[in-house]
Protein backbone atom coordinates (compact mmCIF):
# COMPACT_ATOMS: atom_id res chain seq x y z
CA UNK A 1 0.00 0.00 0.00
CA UNK A 2 1.21 3.32 -0.55
CA UNK A 3 -1.11 5.69 1.95
CA UNK A 4 1.53 5.28 4.82
CA UNK A 5 4.30 5.86 3.04
CA UNK A 6 2.65 9.07 1.68
CA UNK A 7 1.32 10.00 5.21
CA UNK A 8 5.04 9.70 6.32
CA UNK A 9 6.10 11.90 3.74
CA UNK A 10 3.43 14.62 4.25
CA UNK A 11 3.61 14.31 8.13
CA UNK A 12 7.57 14.93 8.18
CA UNK A 13 6.96 18.04 5.93
CA UNK A 14 4.06 19.48 8.61
CA UNK A 15 6.49 18.76 11.27
CA UNK A 16 9.09 20.68 9.69
CA UNK A 17 7.06 23.55 8.62
CA UNK A 18 5.72 23.87 12.32
CA UNK A 19 9.31 23.37 13.74
CA UNK A 20 10.81 26.02 11.31
CA UNK A 21 9.26 29.23 12.79
CA UNK A 22 10.53 31.90 11.13
CA UNK A 23 9.69 30.32 7.22
CA UNK A 24 6.00 30.28 8.67
CA UNK A 25 6.78 33.53 9.42
CA UNK A 26 7.78 34.59 6.55
CA UNK A 27 5.45 32.98 4.42
CA UNK A 28 2.71 35.48 6.36
CA UNK A 29 5.12 38.66 6.75
CA UNK A 30 5.95 38.44 2.60
CA UNK A 31 2.02 38.41 0.84
CA UNK A 32 0.98 41.37 3.89
CA UNK A 33 4.21 43.09 3.28
CA UNK A 34 3.35 42.86 -0.96
CA UNK A 35 -0.16 43.95 -0.10
CA UNK A 36 0.08 46.54 2.65
CA UNK A 37 3.41 48.22 1.29
CA UNK A 38 4.00 47.51 -2.33
CA UNK A 39 -0.05 47.66 -2.83
CA UNK A 40 -0.53 50.77 -0.68
CA UNK A 41 1.73 52.28 -3.07
CA UNK A 42 0.84 51.44 -6.24
CA UNK A 43 -2.47 52.62 -5.13
CA UNK A 44 -1.89 56.01 -5.64
CA UNK A 45 -1.43 55.48 -9.21
CA UNK A 46 -3.45 52.42 -10.28
CA UNK A 47 -6.54 53.46 -7.75
CA UNK A 48 -7.86 52.47 -4.31
CA UNK A 49 -9.21 48.98 -5.95
CA UNK A 50 -5.66 48.41 -6.48
CA UNK A 51 -5.28 46.59 -2.69
CA UNK A 52 -8.20 44.22 -3.44
CA UNK A 53 -6.35 43.21 -6.91
CA UNK A 54 -3.61 42.24 -5.57
CA UNK A 55 -5.36 39.96 -3.10
CA UNK A 56 -5.45 36.54 -5.32
CA UNK A 57 -1.67 37.31 -6.05
CA UNK A 58 -0.51 37.58 -2.51
CA UNK A 59 -2.68 34.37 -1.58
CA UNK A 60 -0.97 32.77 -4.79
CA UNK A 61 2.62 33.87 -3.84
CA UNK A 62 2.08 32.08 0.06
CA UNK A 63 1.26 29.35 -2.05
CA UNK A 64 4.11 29.39 -4.88
CA UNK A 65 7.04 30.16 -2.17
CA UNK A 66 5.52 28.11 -0.06
CA UNK A 67 5.47 24.88 -2.60
CA UNK A 68 8.61 25.86 -3.65
CA UNK A 69 10.59 25.88 -0.64
CA UNK A 70 8.82 22.51 0.66
CA UNK A 71 9.46 20.68 -2.65
CA UNK A 72 13.00 22.05 -2.97
CA UNK A 73 13.72 20.11 0.37
CA UNK A 74 13.70 17.24 -1.61
CA UNK A 75 17.22 18.56 -2.88
CA UNK A 76 17.88 18.97 1.23
CA UNK A 77 16.55 15.71 1.77
CA UNK A 78 19.07 14.48 -1.01
CA UNK A 79 22.23 16.50 0.35
CA UNK A 80 21.66 15.39 3.64
CA UNK A 81 21.18 11.55 3.25
CA UNK A 82 17.45 11.61 4.45
CA UNK A 83 16.40 10.95 1.18
CA UNK A 84 18.35 7.11 1.72
CA UNK A 85 15.51 6.55 4.01
CA UNK A 86 13.20 7.24 1.10
CA UNK A 87 15.11 4.83 -1.41
CA UNK A 88 15.32 1.96 0.46
CA UNK A 89 11.55 2.40 1.18
CA UNK A 90 9.53 -0.68 -1.06
CA UNK A 91 7.57 1.85 -2.89
CA UNK A 92 7.95 2.59 -6.60
CA UNK A 93 9.76 5.60 -7.42
CA UNK A 94 7.00 7.24 -8.90
CA UNK A 95 5.05 7.61 -5.74
CA UNK A 96 8.15 8.91 -4.00
CA UNK A 97 7.64 11.70 -6.36
CA UNK A 98 4.11 11.78 -5.85
CA UNK A 99 4.52 11.71 -1.92
CA UNK A 100 6.96 14.40 -1.83
CA UNK A 101 4.43 16.75 -4.35
CA UNK A 102 1.52 15.67 -2.24
CA UNK A 103 3.34 17.65 0.66
CA UNK A 104 4.24 20.16 -1.17
CA UNK A 105 0.88 20.94 -1.99
CA UNK A 106 -0.63 20.55 1.44
CA UNK A 107 2.28 22.57 3.10
CA UNK A 108 1.41 25.17 0.89
CA UNK A 109 -2.47 25.29 1.15
CA UNK A 110 -1.95 24.80 4.47
CA UNK A 111 -0.26 28.10 4.54
CA UNK A 112 -2.65 29.80 1.82
CA UNK A 113 -5.38 28.95 4.83
CA UNK A 114 -3.64 30.21 7.44
CA UNK A 115 -2.91 34.17 5.38
CA UNK A 116 -6.83 34.11 4.55
CA UNK A 117 -7.31 34.17 8.15
CA UNK A 118 -5.23 36.80 8.62
CA UNK A 119 -6.63 38.36 5.44
CA UNK A 120 -9.92 37.95 6.56
CA UNK A 121 -9.22 40.16 10.03
CA UNK A 122 -7.73 42.61 8.07
CA UNK A 123 -10.89 42.72 5.77
CA UNK A 124 -9.07 41.85 2.46
CA UNK A 125 -11.21 38.42 2.43
CA UNK A 126 -14.82 37.57 2.79
CA UNK A 127 -17.54 40.13 0.98
CA UNK A 128 -17.96 38.46 -2.15
CA UNK A 129 -15.93 35.80 -2.07
CA UNK A 130 -17.02 32.40 -3.67
CA UNK A 131 -16.25 29.49 -1.16
CA UNK A 132 -16.33 26.93 -2.99
CA UNK A 133 -14.46 28.07 -5.67
CA UNK A 134 -11.25 29.26 -3.69
CA UNK A 135 -10.88 26.04 -2.31
CA UNK A 136 -10.84 24.63 -5.45
CA UNK A 137 -8.20 27.20 -6.57
CA UNK A 138 -6.39 27.32 -3.31
CA UNK A 139 -6.27 23.23 -4.05
CA UNK A 140 -5.15 23.46 -7.62
CA UNK A 141 -2.93 26.30 -7.24
CA UNK A 142 -0.51 24.38 -4.58
CA UNK A 143 -0.62 21.32 -6.35
CA UNK A 144 0.20 23.39 -9.69
CA UNK A 145 2.96 24.97 -7.58
CA UNK A 146 4.39 21.98 -5.78
CA UNK A 147 4.48 20.60 -9.67
CA UNK A 148 6.32 23.45 -10.31
CA UNK A 149 8.86 23.20 -7.78
CA UNK A 150 9.43 19.02 -7.45
CA UNK A 151 10.37 19.84 -11.44
CA UNK A 152 12.91 22.66 -10.09
CA UNK A 153 14.09 19.62 -7.40
CA UNK A 154 14.90 16.87 -9.94
CA UNK A 155 17.13 19.11 -12.31
CA UNK A 156 18.94 20.95 -9.19
CA UNK A 157 21.91 19.07 -7.86
CA UNK A 158 22.70 21.34 -4.77
CA UNK A 159 20.96 23.81 -2.61
CA UNK A 160 23.91 25.83 -3.61
CA UNK A 161 22.08 27.33 -6.68
CA UNK A 162 18.91 28.10 -4.67
CA UNK A 163 19.47 32.13 -5.19
CA UNK A 164 19.60 31.03 -8.94
CA UNK A 165 16.44 29.33 -8.35
CA UNK A 166 14.80 32.12 -6.65
CA UNK A 167 16.43 34.60 -9.42
CA UNK A 168 15.33 32.38 -12.52
CA UNK A 169 12.18 30.36 -11.40
CA UNK A 170 9.88 31.78 -8.28
CA UNK A 171 10.86 35.10 -9.45
CA UNK A 172 9.92 35.02 -13.53
CA UNK A 173 6.87 32.51 -12.22
CA UNK A 174 5.52 35.29 -10.00
CA UNK A 175 5.67 38.52 -11.95
CA UNK A 176 5.25 36.78 -15.21
CA UNK A 177 1.70 36.19 -14.06
CA UNK A 178 -1.49 38.01 -13.43
CA UNK A 179 -0.32 38.68 -9.59
CA UNK A 180 0.25 42.37 -10.35
CA UNK A 181 -1.69 43.37 -13.36
CA UNK A 182 -3.99 42.11 -15.49
CA UNK A 183 -2.69 40.02 -18.16
CA UNK A 184 -4.57 40.83 -20.67
CA UNK A 185 -3.34 44.57 -20.66
CA UNK A 186 0.36 43.39 -20.71
CA UNK A 187 2.54 44.09 -24.16
CA UNK A 188 2.99 41.13 -26.47
CA UNK A 189 5.76 39.56 -25.41
CA UNK A 190 4.57 39.55 -21.73
CA UNK A 191 1.21 38.60 -22.51
CA UNK A 192 2.32 35.26 -24.57
CA UNK A 193 4.88 34.52 -21.63
CA UNK A 194 2.24 34.82 -18.91
CA UNK A 195 -0.14 32.74 -21.06
CA UNK A 196 2.46 30.11 -21.09
CA UNK A 197 3.06 30.24 -16.76
CA UNK A 198 0.67 27.61 -15.34
CA UNK A 199 0.71 29.57 -12.46
CA UNK A 200 -1.11 32.40 -14.39
CA UNK A 201 -4.06 30.18 -14.47
CA UNK A 202 -3.27 29.56 -10.49
CA UNK A 203 -3.94 33.30 -10.01
CA UNK A 204 -6.32 33.95 -12.41
CA UNK A 205 -8.76 31.08 -10.75
CA UNK A 206 -8.19 32.73 -7.32
CA UNK A 207 -9.50 36.33 -8.84
CA UNK A 208 -12.73 34.46 -10.04
CA UNK A 209 -13.13 33.18 -6.12
CA UNK A 210 -12.26 36.26 -4.55
CA UNK A 211 -13.43 39.07 -7.02
CA UNK A 212 -16.24 37.61 -8.31
CA UNK A 213 -17.85 40.48 -10.38
CA UNK A 214 -15.48 42.69 -10.36
CA UNK A 215 -13.05 43.25 -13.09
CA UNK A 216 -9.68 40.93 -13.03
CA UNK A 217 -10.42 37.35 -13.84
CA UNK A 218 -8.88 36.80 -17.55
CA UNK A 219 -9.30 33.59 -18.35
CA UNK A 220 -12.55 31.03 -18.11
CA UNK A 221 -12.54 29.13 -14.75
CA UNK A 222 -12.77 25.70 -16.39
CA UNK A 223 -9.80 26.72 -18.36
CA UNK A 224 -7.94 28.32 -15.44
CA UNK A 225 -8.58 24.45 -13.90
CA UNK A 226 -7.62 22.31 -16.88
CA UNK A 227 -4.23 23.70 -17.56
CA UNK A 228 -3.20 23.46 -13.84
CA UNK A 229 -4.70 19.94 -14.14
CA UNK A 230 -2.41 19.23 -16.78
CA UNK A 231 0.64 21.08 -15.26
CA UNK A 232 0.95 19.62 -12.26
CA UNK A 233 0.46 15.92 -14.34
CA UNK A 234 3.17 17.21 -16.74
CA UNK A 235 5.34 18.46 -13.98
CA UNK A 236 4.69 15.11 -11.95
CA UNK A 237 5.44 12.67 -14.64
CA UNK A 238 8.58 14.85 -15.70
CA UNK A 239 9.74 15.01 -11.86
CA UNK A 240 9.05 11.29 -11.46
CA UNK A 241 11.23 10.72 -15.05
CA UNK A 242 13.98 12.71 -13.58
CA UNK A 243 14.11 10.67 -9.87
CA UNK A 244 13.88 7.28 -11.69
CA UNK A 245 17.39 7.63 -13.56
CA UNK A 246 19.77 6.39 -10.67
CA UNK A 247 22.08 9.52 -11.28
CA UNK A 248 19.76 11.43 -9.33
CA UNK A 249 20.97 10.50 -6.36
CA UNK A 250 24.40 10.81 -6.73
CA UNK A 251 25.99 10.86 -5.10
CA UNK A 252 24.43 9.68 -1.95
CA UNK A 253 24.68 6.68 -3.59
CA UNK A 254 27.27 5.47 -5.13
CA UNK A 255 30.73 7.09 -5.98
CA UNK A 256 32.11 5.18 -8.57
CA UNK A 257 35.81 3.55 -7.45
CA UNK A 258 38.29 6.11 -8.96
CA UNK A 259 36.63 9.19 -8.55
CA UNK A 260 37.45 11.25 -5.11
CA UNK A 261 34.83 11.52 -2.50
CA UNK B 1 25.58 -21.56 8.50
CA UNK B 2 25.41 -22.92 12.14
CA UNK B 3 23.37 -19.96 12.69
CA UNK B 4 19.56 -20.79 12.99
CA UNK B 5 17.15 -20.19 10.35
CA UNK B 6 14.50 -17.11 9.97
CA UNK B 7 11.04 -18.26 10.52
CA UNK B 8 9.17 -18.65 7.84
CA UNK B 9 12.30 -18.62 5.20
CA UNK B 10 12.20 -21.00 2.62
CA UNK B 11 15.59 -23.23 1.93
CA UNK B 12 16.35 -21.44 -0.61
CA UNK B 13 19.18 -19.11 -1.01
CA UNK B 14 18.79 -16.00 0.57
CA UNK B 15 20.59 -14.10 -1.85
CA UNK B 16 22.34 -15.30 -4.99
CA UNK B 17 24.05 -13.44 -8.00
CA UNK B 18 25.28 -14.40 -10.95
CA UNK B 19 27.71 -12.58 -13.22
CA UNK B 20 26.60 -9.72 -11.71
CA UNK B 21 28.64 -6.48 -13.08
CA UNK B 22 28.22 -3.31 -13.18
CA UNK B 23 29.86 -0.79 -15.65
CA UNK B 24 30.41 3.05 -15.36
CA UNK B 25 31.55 4.07 -18.68
CA UNK B 26 34.75 2.14 -19.50
CA UNK B 27 35.03 1.29 -15.95
CA UNK B 28 34.26 -1.84 -14.27
CA UNK B 29 32.89 -1.56 -10.96
CA UNK B 30 31.77 -4.82 -10.52
CA UNK B 31 32.49 -7.35 -13.31
CA UNK B 32 30.92 -10.93 -13.09
CA UNK B 33 30.31 -11.54 -9.55
CA UNK B 34 29.20 -14.85 -8.15
CA UNK B 35 26.98 -15.44 -4.38
CA UNK B 36 25.50 -17.83 -3.07
CA UNK B 37 24.20 -16.59 0.56
CA UNK B 38 22.25 -19.22 2.78
CA UNK B 39 19.56 -18.47 5.08
CA UNK B 40 20.75 -17.60 8.19
CA UNK B 41 24.20 -17.20 6.84
CA UNK B 42 26.51 -13.68 8.52
CA UNK B 43 28.36 -13.10 5.31
CA UNK B 44 30.88 -11.07 4.45
CA UNK B 45 32.36 -9.25 1.80
CA UNK B 46 35.53 -7.96 1.88
CA UNK B 47 38.19 -6.31 -0.10
CA UNK B 48 40.28 -3.37 -0.71
CA UNK B 49 38.84 0.52 -1.12
CA UNK B 50 37.21 0.69 -4.90
CA UNK B 51 36.95 -3.40 -5.06
CA UNK B 52 33.48 -2.98 -5.79
CA UNK B 53 31.78 -4.06 -2.14
CA UNK B 54 29.41 -1.01 -2.31
CA UNK B 55 28.25 -0.89 -5.87
CA UNK B 56 27.10 -4.68 -4.93
CA UNK B 57 25.29 -4.26 -2.08
CA UNK B 58 23.76 -1.30 -3.87
CA UNK B 59 22.70 -3.57 -6.86
CA UNK B 60 21.51 -6.31 -4.04
CA UNK B 61 19.37 -3.71 -3.14
CA UNK B 62 17.40 -2.38 -6.06
CA UNK B 63 19.56 1.22 -5.78
CA UNK B 64 21.85 1.03 -8.95
CA UNK B 65 20.59 -1.18 -12.30
CA UNK B 66 23.23 -3.85 -12.88
CA UNK B 67 24.44 -3.85 -16.54
CA UNK B 68 24.75 -7.55 -16.65
CA UNK B 69 24.36 -10.61 -14.89
CA UNK B 70 21.46 -10.96 -12.06
CA UNK B 71 20.56 -11.23 -8.63
CA UNK B 72 18.34 -12.69 -6.71
CA UNK B 73 17.36 -11.72 -3.25
CA UNK B 74 14.91 -13.36 -0.62
CA UNK B 75 13.95 -14.90 -3.76
CA UNK B 76 13.01 -11.80 -5.51
CA UNK B 77 14.80 -10.99 -8.96
CA UNK B 78 16.39 -7.34 -8.20
CA UNK B 79 15.85 -6.16 -11.72
CA UNK B 80 12.37 -7.45 -12.35
CA UNK B 81 10.69 -7.46 -8.40
CA UNK B 82 12.63 -4.25 -6.67
CA UNK B 83 10.08 -2.92 -4.50
CA UNK B 84 9.31 -6.70 -3.31
CA UNK B 85 13.68 -6.84 -2.64
CA UNK B 86 13.58 -3.58 -0.65
CA UNK B 87 10.18 -5.10 1.48
CA UNK B 88 12.66 -7.88 2.26
CA UNK B 89 15.61 -6.56 2.99
CA UNK B 90 16.85 -3.52 5.79
CA UNK B 91 20.23 -1.53 4.31
CA UNK B 92 22.40 0.38 6.38
CA UNK B 93 24.40 2.48 3.97
CA UNK B 94 28.18 3.89 4.67
CA UNK B 95 26.86 7.25 5.63
CA UNK B 96 23.40 8.25 8.05
CA UNK B 97 20.55 8.16 6.46
CA UNK B 98 18.43 9.52 9.23
CA UNK B 99 17.03 13.71 9.88
CA UNK B 100 19.19 15.18 12.36
CA UNK B 101 16.38 17.56 12.88
CA UNK B 102 13.92 15.10 13.91
CA UNK B 103 13.70 12.88 17.28
CA UNK B 104 15.06 9.27 17.69
CA UNK B 105 11.04 8.33 17.89
CA UNK B 106 10.21 10.73 14.97
CA UNK B 107 13.09 9.24 12.52
CA UNK B 108 11.71 5.71 13.40
CA UNK B 109 8.10 6.91 13.01
CA UNK B 110 9.01 7.83 8.98
CA UNK B 111 11.24 4.86 9.07
CA UNK B 112 8.00 2.89 9.94
CA UNK B 113 5.84 4.21 7.56
CA UNK B 114 7.53 4.40 4.69
CA UNK B 115 7.60 0.59 5.41
CA UNK B 116 3.57 0.45 5.19
CA UNK B 117 4.09 -0.55 9.31
CA UNK B 118 1.02 0.50 11.21
CA UNK B 119 1.63 3.13 13.88
CA UNK B 120 0.95 0.67 16.84
CA UNK B 121 3.64 -1.77 15.35
CA UNK B 122 6.42 1.00 14.86
CA UNK B 123 5.67 1.81 18.75
CA UNK B 124 6.39 -1.70 19.95
CA UNK B 125 8.75 -2.71 17.83
CA UNK B 126 10.96 1.06 18.50
CA UNK B 127 10.60 0.58 21.91
CA UNK B 128 11.87 -3.17 21.96
CA UNK B 129 14.62 -2.44 19.65
CA UNK B 130 15.66 0.70 21.03
CA UNK B 131 16.10 -1.29 24.67
CA UNK B 132 18.12 -3.41 22.77
CA UNK B 133 20.76 -1.04 21.37
CA UNK B 134 20.32 0.90 24.86
CA UNK B 135 19.18 4.17 23.15
CA UNK B 136 15.80 4.09 25.40
CA UNK B 137 16.85 7.24 27.22
CA UNK B 138 17.79 8.87 24.02
CA UNK B 139 13.97 8.00 22.70
CA UNK B 140 12.69 12.19 22.44
CA UNK B 141 16.21 13.43 21.65
CA UNK B 142 17.06 14.87 18.27
CA UNK B 143 19.56 12.42 15.77
CA UNK B 144 21.80 16.07 16.01
CA UNK B 145 22.17 15.36 19.89
CA UNK B 146 23.44 11.73 19.57
CA UNK B 147 27.00 10.53 19.39
CA UNK B 148 28.51 8.97 16.20
CA UNK B 149 28.07 5.52 17.99
CA UNK B 150 24.02 5.82 19.20
CA UNK B 151 23.61 7.45 15.64
CA UNK B 152 25.23 4.19 13.83
CA UNK B 153 22.95 2.06 15.98
CA UNK B 154 19.86 4.03 15.52
CA UNK B 155 21.06 3.12 12.02
CA UNK B 156 20.76 0.12 11.97
CA UNK B 157 17.50 0.04 14.24
CA UNK B 158 15.87 2.18 11.45
CA UNK B 159 17.20 -0.75 9.20
CA UNK B 160 15.50 -3.71 10.66
CA UNK B 161 12.28 -2.36 12.25
CA UNK B 162 10.47 -3.53 9.51
CA UNK B 163 12.03 -7.35 10.45
CA UNK B 164 14.03 -7.82 7.16
CA UNK B 165 14.67 -11.33 6.19
CA UNK B 166 18.05 -10.44 5.25
CA UNK B 167 20.29 -7.32 6.59
CA UNK B 168 22.87 -5.82 4.41
CA UNK B 169 25.55 -3.99 6.57
CA UNK B 170 27.80 -1.31 4.45
CA UNK B 171 30.68 -0.46 6.97
CA UNK B 172 28.65 -0.49 9.50
CA UNK B 173 31.44 0.21 12.05
CA UNK B 174 33.22 2.97 9.63
CA UNK B 175 35.00 5.91 11.59
CA UNK B 176 33.57 4.57 15.02
CA UNK B 177 35.96 4.38 18.06
CA UNK B 178 37.06 0.81 19.23
CA UNK B 179 34.42 0.79 22.25
CA UNK B 180 31.88 2.17 20.10
CA UNK B 181 32.96 -0.38 17.25
CA UNK B 182 32.33 -3.43 20.09
CA UNK B 183 28.59 -2.04 21.16
CA UNK B 184 27.56 -1.99 17.60
CA UNK B 185 28.96 -5.62 17.09
CA UNK B 186 27.26 -6.91 20.19
CA UNK B 187 23.88 -5.19 19.13
CA UNK B 188 24.21 -7.20 15.67
CA UNK B 189 24.91 -10.33 17.61
CA UNK B 190 21.88 -10.04 19.86
CA UNK B 191 19.94 -9.24 16.90
CA UNK B 192 21.43 -11.93 14.96
CA UNK B 193 20.37 -14.26 18.12
CA UNK B 194 17.02 -12.99 18.21
CA UNK B 195 15.49 -13.21 14.62
CA UNK B 196 18.03 -15.29 12.74
CA UNK B 197 17.99 -13.28 10.24
CA UNK B 198 20.49 -13.36 7.11
CA UNK B 199 23.56 -10.52 7.44
CA UNK B 200 25.51 -9.19 4.72
CA UNK B 201 28.39 -7.32 5.75
CA UNK B 202 31.04 -5.27 3.98
CA UNK B 203 33.79 -3.90 6.33
CA UNK B 204 37.58 -2.92 6.23
CA UNK B 205 38.30 -4.10 10.22
CA UNK B 206 38.87 -7.66 9.21
CA UNK B 207 39.12 -9.07 12.63
CA UNK B 208 35.24 -8.08 12.52
CA UNK B 209 34.79 -10.19 9.68
CA UNK B 210 36.32 -13.29 11.76
CA UNK B 211 32.95 -14.34 13.40
CA UNK B 212 31.59 -14.63 9.52
CA UNK B 213 30.25 -17.92 8.95
CA UNK B 214 31.71 -17.20 5.51
CA UNK B 215 33.82 -14.36 3.76
CA UNK B 216 34.33 -13.21 0.43
CA UNK B 217 37.59 -11.33 -1.16
CA UNK B 218 36.43 -9.50 -4.38
CA UNK B 219 39.63 -7.29 -6.02
CA UNK B 220 38.70 -4.66 -9.14
CA UNK B 221 35.19 -6.01 -9.25
CA UNK B 222 35.92 -9.71 -8.70
CA UNK B 223 35.60 -12.91 -6.70
CA UNK B 224 39.33 -13.46 -5.79
CA UNK B 225 38.92 -15.87 -2.46
CA UNK B 226 36.01 -17.49 -0.74
CA UNK B 227 35.88 -19.63 2.65
CA UNK B 228 35.07 -19.82 6.33
CA UNK B 229 37.79 -17.38 8.27
CA UNK B 230 39.67 -19.51 9.76
CA UNK B 231 40.18 -21.86 6.48
CA UNK B 232 41.20 -19.14 4.61
CA UNK B 233 44.17 -18.22 7.44
CA UNK B 234 45.00 -21.88 7.43
CA UNK B 235 45.33 -21.48 3.63
CA UNK B 236 47.67 -18.88 4.12
CA UNK B 237 50.32 -21.02 6.03
CA UNK B 238 51.48 -21.68 9.28
CA UNK B 239 53.29 -18.71 9.95
CA UNK B 240 54.18 -15.45 9.00
CA UNK B 241 57.52 -14.42 8.69
CA UNK B 242 57.94 -10.18 8.90
CA UNK B 243 61.08 -9.08 8.37
CA UNK B 244 62.35 -5.69 7.90
CA UNK B 245 66.28 -4.30 7.47
CA UNK B 246 68.06 -1.73 6.26
CA UNK B 247 68.78 -3.34 3.15
CA UNK B 248 65.10 -5.14 2.14
CA UNK B 249 65.61 -6.12 -1.31
CA UNK B 250 68.71 -7.86 -0.09
CA UNK B 251 67.27 -9.70 2.52
CA UNK B 252 64.49 -10.46 0.02
CA UNK B 253 66.45 -11.77 -2.24
CA UNK B 254 68.28 -13.36 -0.08
CA UNK B 255 65.19 -15.35 1.37
CA UNK B 256 62.86 -15.58 -1.49
CA UNK B 257 64.41 -18.66 -3.02
CA UNK B 258 63.88 -20.66 0.52
CA UNK B 259 60.34 -19.48 1.50
CA UNK B 260 58.62 -18.51 -1.69
CA UNK B 261 57.40 -14.96 -2.76
CA UNK B 262 57.58 -11.86 -0.55
CA UNK B 263 54.64 -9.53 0.55
CA UNK B 264 56.40 -6.26 0.74
CA UNK B 265 54.40 -3.47 2.59
CA UNK B 266 56.29 -0.06 3.49
CA UNK B 267 59.39 -1.32 5.34
CA UNK B 268 58.34 -4.68 6.14
CA UNK B 269 58.49 -8.19 3.84
CA UNK B 270 56.17 -10.73 4.83
CA UNK B 271 56.97 -14.61 4.09
CA UNK B 272 53.75 -16.97 4.41
CA UNK B 273 55.81 -20.23 6.41
CA UNK B 274 53.90 -23.82 6.86
CA UNK B 275 54.38 -25.41 9.96
CA UNK B 276 57.56 -27.70 8.44
CA UNK B 277 59.19 -24.85 8.00
CA UNK B 278 60.04 -23.76 11.44
CA UNK B 279 63.21 -25.86 11.49
CA UNK B 280 64.30 -23.47 8.03
CA UNK B 281 63.45 -20.50 9.69
CA UNK B 282 65.70 -21.22 12.83
CA UNK B 283 68.45 -21.49 10.39
CA UNK B 284 67.56 -18.72 8.05
CA UNK B 285 67.48 -16.62 11.03
CA UNK B 286 71.08 -17.45 12.21
CA UNK B 287 72.16 -17.06 8.57
CA UNK B 288 70.79 -14.09 7.26
CA UNK B 289 68.88 -12.81 10.57
CA UNK B 290 71.67 -10.66 11.39
CA UNK B 291 71.42 -8.55 8.78
CA UNK B 292 67.86 -7.51 9.84
CA UNK B 293 66.70 -5.25 12.09
CA UNK B 294 63.56 -7.02 13.08
CA UNK B 295 62.60 -10.75 12.58
CA UNK B 296 58.98 -11.78 14.09
CA UNK B 297 57.41 -14.76 13.22
CA UNK B 298 53.50 -14.94 14.42
CA UNK B 299 49.96 -16.43 13.49
CA UNK B 300 48.64 -15.22 10.24
CA UNK B 301 44.96 -13.71 10.81
CA UNK B 302 42.49 -12.38 8.46
CA UNK B 303 44.56 -9.23 7.63
CA UNK B 304 47.54 -11.63 6.62
CA UNK B 305 44.93 -12.66 3.65
CA UNK B 306 43.30 -9.02 3.04
CA UNK B 307 46.75 -8.25 2.26
CA UNK B 308 47.64 -10.94 0.39
CA UNK B 309 44.72 -10.70 -1.80
CA UNK B 310 44.95 -7.26 -2.33
CA UNK B 311 48.55 -7.33 -3.54
CA UNK B 312 47.11 -9.40 -6.37
CA UNK B 313 48.66 -12.95 -5.33
CA UNK B 314 46.82 -15.87 -4.66
CA UNK B 315 46.16 -17.18 -1.16
CA UNK B 316 45.08 -20.74 -1.07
Amino acid sequence: MVFRPIYAVLERELLRMVRQRTRLVAAMVRPLIWLLVIGGGFAAIAGADYKSFLVPGVLGMTMLFGAMLAALGTVYDKESGVMRMMLVAPLPRAWMVAAKLIAAAVAAAVQALLLLVLLALLGYAGRGTDWALLAAGIAATSFACAGIGMLTASFSRTLENFAGIMNFVIFPVFFLSGSLYPVRELPPVLYWAATLNPYTYGVDLLKHALLAGRTGADFSVASDLAVLAAATVASAAVASWRFSRESAYEPMIHVPAGRSR
Amino acid sequence: MNAPHAAGVTTSAAVSARGLAKRYGGLAAVDGLDLEIAPGEFFGLLGPNGSGKTTTMHMLATLVRPSAGTACVAGFDVARAPVQVRASIGLVFQESALDRTLTVAQNLRFAGLLHDLPPRVIEERSRELLELFDLTERRDQPVAALSGGMRRALDIVRGVLHQPRCLLLDEPTIGLDLPNRRRIWRFIERLRARTGMTVLLTTHYLEEADGCDRVVFIRKGRLVESGAPRELVAGLGRHILEVEGADLDALVTALEPKLGDALREGDVAHFRCAEEDLALLARLQTEVGGKASAWRVRRPNLNDVFLWVAAGKRVA
